[in-house]
C-alpha cells in the first residue's frame, strides 16, 4: 500500500462543524475571561469626571445632552478600546498559545473574530452603562421628547471599529508598544486626525463622529435630521467588516478557500459601504436646521415639531415659551418683568414673548420684535441653571434682558451679542438706564483717570435712570422714534 | 567507565572581587538588559511620535487656540510616556529577581536614559516649528506622565502601564479647556510655572524610584 | 496506518531540521528520541500540521494534510501537547480544556462530559475550577494533556509531556499512554528513556534530522549490550546508536 493508494477513512458521523451552540460557548469563555473590564473602573471615573459633568453643565435637553456621547465620551473611551484590544489581539503570540490554536479544527480567525466579539460586548455594555446613566439622569429632568438613538448608535459603531483597528494591529504586530500606540492613534484619529486630514471645510469631515455642540433647542422645534449619521454609520460598520476581514485573508490565517473567499466578499462589502459613504457625504448641504444628504433625506423631517406652547405673566404680559423650557418659564418672566414694566404701551413695546427656534442660519430667524400687536420674538439660548461655556444664572438673565432692551430702543433684529449695549451713545445711556432699572448695575471706569466715550455714556445712563419712573416712561413716549432714529445725543437726555 | 579515573577537583580559586558596570562585562550586560526590555524599539516608537509631532505641526493640526493648542502635544507626550511606561515590563520575572547587584541600576539608567532620549526626540521633531508651550513643557509634561506609568507599572504590571498616562492625558485636556490652575495638572500650566514643574518632577522622581526598587509587577490576569 | 510519512524535509533558511524522514505508525505508542536539536519538535510539528514540510509525502488518518478540508478533519480528531505550553493565566483548568475542545468541533452537546472525563484522566479532578495562574509548572503540563486527549483523539502527539511530573505521576502518565495506545496512535517526544521503556510499543531515534534508528524499546537495549555509556540498559542502547550515527 502506497500513501496515495490508500482510501479515506470514512469520516465519524458526530465530526463537528460550526454548531451556535458551541459559538456561544466559546463566546461565552471570551467573555468571561476578557482584559477589557479591567478597564471599567477607570471608564466610569473619566465617565463622571468629563461627559457626565458636562452634561450636567448643559440644560435639560436630549440632544444637547446627548452630544456629549460623540464628542466626550466617545473620545475618553478610544484609547483604552484600542489599546485593550491591541493587547486581545496579541494574546495568543504573549502567551505561546499559537500552535495550540492552529493544531485545533476551527480556523484561526473564527477564534479571533470570537475574542474581538467579546471585547467588543464588554466596550459596548460599558458605554451602554454611561449612557444608561447620563439618559436616566436626563429622563429626569427633561420636559419635552424623548432620548435619541442615532448618536448612540453612531457611537457604538465607532467603539467597534475602533476595537476591530486595535485587535487587528494586536494580531499583526504583537509587540508590547503596539498597545500604547495604538491607543495614541485611536485618540488622534478620534478628535482631530480625521477632520484635519480631510479638511475642516470639507464635507467628507462630517464623516467623524466627533461634533461641535449643537444648540440648546436642537431638536425641539425641528427633528434632528439623521442624515448625516446614516451615513457615518455606513463608513463606520464599513471599515468594521474591512479590518475584520484583514484577519482572515492572509495564508497564515489558516483559514482555507471556504473562510478566505467569505473574508474577501466581506472586505469588499466593507469597502463599498464605505465608499457610498464617502461619495453620499460629497453631496451633503447645510440647510436651514441641518445638513441634508439628498439620497438620505426623508422630507418628514423637514416639517416642524408641533407643540402647544406653555405660557406665564411677566408685568402682564404673555411670555410664551416651549414646553421644553416649562421649568425655566418662572425665571424668564422674573427676569423680563422688570424691563417690560417700564416700556409697557410704549411704541413698540412687546404685548407678548413668543420663543423661536436659535437659529443663526436663517437671516429671518433671531430676536426681534414684530408684527401688529408687537411680539417679542426670543430666542433662548442657555438655561438659568446652565453651567457650560462659562455660563450662569447671570448671563441668562443679562441676555434676556439684554435682548429686550437693545431690541426695544435701537430695533434692530438678530442675535443680541453679549458686551456692550449697542447703537448710538445716546440709545447706548438708554438701554443701559433701562438695564440698571431692572437690576444690572452700570459699569464704572477708575477714578481720576481721562473719562472716556463709555463713561460718558455711563455718565448719561445713570442720570437717566435717577429720574422718576413716570418721568422716565413720560420722557420716552415723546422721545422714542428720534432715540430710535440715532438723533438723541447724550447731552439731549435728561 | 570507573571511578578510578576520577580525581578530587582543584581548590577553588577565590572569587574574584564582583566587576562594575564600567568594567569589560559592564557595557555587554547594558546592552543585554535594554535588549530584554526592547529598548531598540522602544526608540523607534518614540521616533514615530516625534514624526507625529512635526507632521501635526508642519500641518497645523491644532485643536484651537489659546490652551487648546497644546492639546494635541500633550497627547503626544502621553504617548511617549506609556512607551516608556511599557519598557519596564520584564521578561524573566523570578529569575531576574534573584540575580546579585546590578538589575536596579539597569532599571534606573532605562528609565532615566529612555526619558531623555524620548525628550530629544520630541524636541528634534518640533524643531524650528512654533510648539505651543515650548521645549521647556516637552520636559516637564512627559517625565511627570512617565512617572505616572512607571508607578503604575509598579503596581499592576508594565503590559497595562500606559493605561496611567493616557488617563491622565484625558483630564489634562479636561484641564487645558477649562483653563485650570492646579500645579497637579500641570500641561495646563504655564511653561515656567514653578509649581507645575515641582510636581511633575516629584511624580516623575517617585516613578522612577519605584521602577528602580520594584520594577514592574507581572501582570498575569490576561 | 494512522501516520505515513516519506522523505519528510523541514528546514528553516540555512538549517535543515528534519532532513528525510520516512516514517509509519498505527495503534500504541511511538516514542520519539533524541539529542536537543535533533529535529523531534519540528516533526511533531508537521504531523500536527502547524508546521507545513518542505518537502515529502505525508499523510495521517489517511488523509492529505496538505489540503485545507482534509487538514481540518484531521484537526478534529487530532491532540497535541507541544514542548512550550501556552495557556492563558485567567482562565480555569475545566475552561481551558473546554475551550480546546470547541476549537476542534467537538459537539457541543458531548463537550462537557469530555471535559469532565480529561480532567479526571489528568488528575486534575480537584484542581477543576483553579485558575491556571495558580498551578504548578507540572499541574500546567497536566492540563496540557487534558486539552490534548479531551476529544479522544485517534492521533495523539506528545512533546516532553512528563516534564515537571513528579515519579509518582509518571507512572500514572504512562498507564493512561498504554490505555491510549490501544485505540489510537500516540506519538511521544521524549528526553527520559525510561518514559519510553515503560509506554512504547516501539520508537525511533533522531539524530541531525533523520531516523537513525527505529525498533522496539527491547531492540534499543540489545544495541547498547557491551558499548556505550549510561545507567541503564536503554541508555546505553541510546548511546551506541548515536555514537555510531555520529562517526
Amino acid at each position: 500500500m502506497t500513501l496515495t493508494d490508500a482510501p479515506a477513512r470514512p469520516r465519524p458521523s458526530d465530526a463537528g462543524r460550526a454548531s451556535p451552540m458551541s459559538l456561544w460557548r466559546l463566546l461565552w469563555l471570551e467573555l468571561r475571561r476578557n482584559a477589557m473590564p479591567w478597564m471599567f473602573p477607570l471608564l466610569a471615573a473619566l465617565f463622571v469626571f468629563d461627559p457626565f459633568r458636562t452634561a450636567m453643565g448643559y440644560g435639560p435637553f436630549w440632544d444637547l445632552r446627548a452630544s456629549v456621547l460623540e464628542n466626550k465620551l466617545l473620545p475618553d473611551f478610544v484609547a483604552f478600546v484600542a489599546g485593550v484590544a491591541a493587547w486581545m489581539g496579541s494574546r495568543d503570540s504573549r502567551r505561546h498559545t499559537r500552535d495550540l490554536v492552529d493544531a485545533t479544527a476551527r480556523p484561526r480567525w473564527t477564534a479571533q473574530l470570537t475574542t474581538w466579539a467579546a471585547t467588543t460586548l464588554w466596550v459596548a455594555a460599558g458605554f451602554l452603562c454611561c449612557v444608561a446613566v447620563l439618559y436616566g439622569v436626563t429622563a429626569s429632568q427633561a420636559t419635552w421628547g424623548g432620548p435619541p438613538w442615532w448618536p448612540v448608535a453612531v457611537s457604538l459603531a465607532e467603539l467597534a471599529l475602533i476595537s476591530a483597528l486595535g485587535f487587528a494591529a494586536g494580531t499583526f504586530f504583537p509587540s508590547r508598544f503596539t498597545a500604547p500606540l495604538a491607543a495614541l492613534g485611536a485618540f488622534l484619529l478620534c478628535l482631530e486626525g480625521f477632520r484635519n486630514a480631510v479638511g475642516r471645510s470639507s464635507g467628507y469631515a462630517l464623516l467623524s463622529p466627533t461634533t461641535s455642540v449643537p444648540d440648546d433647542d436642537t431638536g425641539l422645534f425641528h427633528h434632528y435630521l439623521p442624515d448625516v449619521s446614516i451615513a457615518q454609520l455606513m463608513f463606520l460598520i464599513g471599515l468594521t467588516l474591512v479590518a475584520l476581514a484583514i484577519l482572515g485573508l492572509p495564508r497564515a490565517a489558516d483559514a482555507g478557500p471556504r473562510p478566505r473567499r467569505a473574508a474577501a466578499v466581506i472586505a469588499v462589502a466593507g469597502l463599498a459601504a464605505a465608499g457610498t459613504a464617502i461619495g453620499l457625504t460629497g453631496t451633503a448641504r447645510t440647510e436651514a436646521y441641518g445638513t441634508v444628504i439628498p439620497a438620505l433625506h426623508d422630507a418628514a423631517n423637514d416639517r416642524p415639531i408641533p407643540y402647544t406652547p406653555v405660557c406665564g405673566q411677566a408685568a402682564g404680559m404673555p411670555v410664551c415659551v416651549h414646553p421644553a423650557y416649562r421649568n425655566f418659564l418662572p425665571a424668564m418672566t422674573a427676569d423680563l418683568a422688570p424691563v417690560l414694566r417700564q416700556i409697557v404701551s410704549l411704541p413698540g413695546a412687546p404685548a407678548r414673548v413668543d420663543q423661536v427656534v436659535v437659529n443663526d442660519l436663517i437671516p429671518s430667524n433671531g430676536a426681534a420684535i414684530t408684527g401688529v400687536p408687537p411680539v417679542l420674538r426670543l430666542p433662548v439660548s442657555g438655561t438659568p441653571d446652565e453651567t457650560s461655556f462659562g455660563q450662569n444664572a447671570g448671563t441668562f438673565t443679562s441676555y434676556l434682558q439684554s435682548t429686550l432692551v437693545t431690541l426695544f430702543v435701537v430695533g434692530a433684529r438678530g442675535f443680541v451679542s453679549m458686551g456692550p449695549p449697542a447703537g448710538t451713545p445716546g440709545q447706548q445711556a438708554v438701554e443701559l438706564a433701562l438695564l440698571q432699572q431692572a437690576g444690572t448695575a452700570i459699569q464704572t471706569g477708575a477714578p481720576g483717570r481721562q473719562p472716556t466715550k463709555a463713561d460718558q455714556v455711563a455718565t448719561a445712563a445713570r442720570r437717566f435712570a435717577a429720574m422718576p419712573a413716570a418721568a422716565r416712561h413720560a420722557w420716552l413716549a415723546d422721545h422714542l422714534a428720534a432715540l430710535r432714529a440715532g438723533h438723541i445725543t447724550l447731552a439731549q437726555l435728561p | 567507565m570507573t571511578a578510578a579515573g576520577l580525581q578530587k577537583p582543584e581548590p577553588r580559586a577565590e572569587a574574584s572581587r564582583p566587576r562594575g558596570l564600567l568594567s569589560h562585562s559592564g557595557p555587554r550586560l547594558v546592552r543585554l538588559h535594554l535588549a530584554s526590555r526592547r529598548v531598540p524599539g522602544a526608540l523607534a516608537a518614540l521616533a514615530l511620535c516625534a514624526l507625529v509631532l512635526r507632521a501635526a505641526l508642519i500641518w497645523h493640526w491644532s485643536l484651537g487656540n489659546g490652551n487648546g493648542a497644546q492639546q494635541l502635544p500633550v497627547l503626544i507626550e502621553a504617548g511617549a510616556a506609556s512607551i516608556i511606561a511599557v519598557t519596564a515590563q520584564s521578561p524573566f520575572g523570578d529569575p531576574e529577581r534573584a540575580t546579585g547587584r546590578w538589575l536596579p541600576y539597569l532599571r534606573l539608567g532605562t528609565a532615566v536614559g529612555l526619558t531623555a532620549a524620548a525628550f530629544g526626540l520630541l524636541a528634534a521633531g518640533a524643531a524650528a516649528e512654533h510648539l505651543p508651550g515650548g521645549t521647556l513643557d516637552i520636559l516637564r509634561n512627559m517625565a511627570g506622565m512617565t512617572g505616572i506609568g512607571l508607578l503604575l507599572a509598579a503596581v499592576i504590571g508594565g503590559a497595562l502601564a500606559w493605561t496611567g498616562p493616557m488617563a491622565y492625558m484625558i483630564v489634562t485636556q479636561f484641564g487645558l479647556i477649562g483653563d485650570w490652575t492646579s500645579p497637579w495638572v500641570w500641561p495646563a500650566r504655564p511653561p515656567h510655572d514653578a509649581g507645575a514643574a515641582l510636581c511633575a518632577g516629584l511624580v516623575f522622581v517617585a516613578g522612577i524610584v519605584a521602577a528602580t526598587v520594584r520594577g514592574a509587577r507581572a501582570f498575569r490576569e490576561v | 496506518m494512522n501516520v505515513e510519512i516519506a522523505g519528510l524535509t523541514r528546514h528553516f533558511g540555512r538549517n535543515q531540521a528534519v532532513a528525510g524522514v520516512d516514517l509509519e505508525a498505527g495503534p500504541g505508542v511511538f516514542g520519539l528520541l533524541g539529542p536537543n536539536g535533533a529535529g523531534k519538535t519540528s516533526l511533531l510539528r508537521m504531523m500536527a500540521t502547524v508546521l507545513p514540510p518542505s518537502s515529502g509525502k505525508m499523510r495521517l488518518l489517511d488523509r492529505d494534510p496538505g489540503s485545507y478540508g482534509p487538514r481540518r478533519d484531521i484537526r478534529r480528531r487530532l491532540g497535541y501537547l507541544p514542548q512550550n505550553l501556552g495557556y492563558y493565566p485567567s482562565f480555569t483548568v475545566v475552561e481551558f480544556v473546554e475551550y480546546f475542545a470547541l476549537l476542534k468541533e467537538m459537539p457541543a452537546a458531548r463537550v462537557p462530559a469530555a471535559v469532565a472525563a480529561a480532567v479526571e484522566r489528568a488528575d486534575l479532578g480537584d484542581k477543576a475550577r483553579a485558575k491556571l495562574r495558580t498551578l504548578s509548572g507540572g499541574m500546567l503540563r497536566r492540563v496540557g494533556i487534558a486539552q490534548a486527549i479531551v476529544n479522544n483523539p485517534e492521533l495523539l502527539l506528545l512533546d516532553e509531556p512528563t516534564a515537571g511530573l513528579d515519579p509518582e505521576q509518571r507512572v500514572a502518565f504512562r498507564g493512561l499512554l498504554r490505555d491510549l495506545g490501544e485505540r489510537a496512535t500516540v506519538v511521544v517526544s521524549t528526553h527520559l528513556v525510561e518514559d519510553v521503556g515503560a509506554a512504547c510499543t516501539e520508537v525511533a531515534l533522531m539524530n541531525a534530522g533523520k531516523i537513525v534508528f527505529r525498533g522496539t524499546p527491547e531492540q534499543l537495549t540489545a544495541r547498547g549490550e557491551g558499548h556505550g555509556v549510561g545507567d541503564a540498559p536503554l541508555e546505553r542502547g541510546y548511546s551506541a546508536v548515536l555514537t555510531e550515527a555520529r562517526s
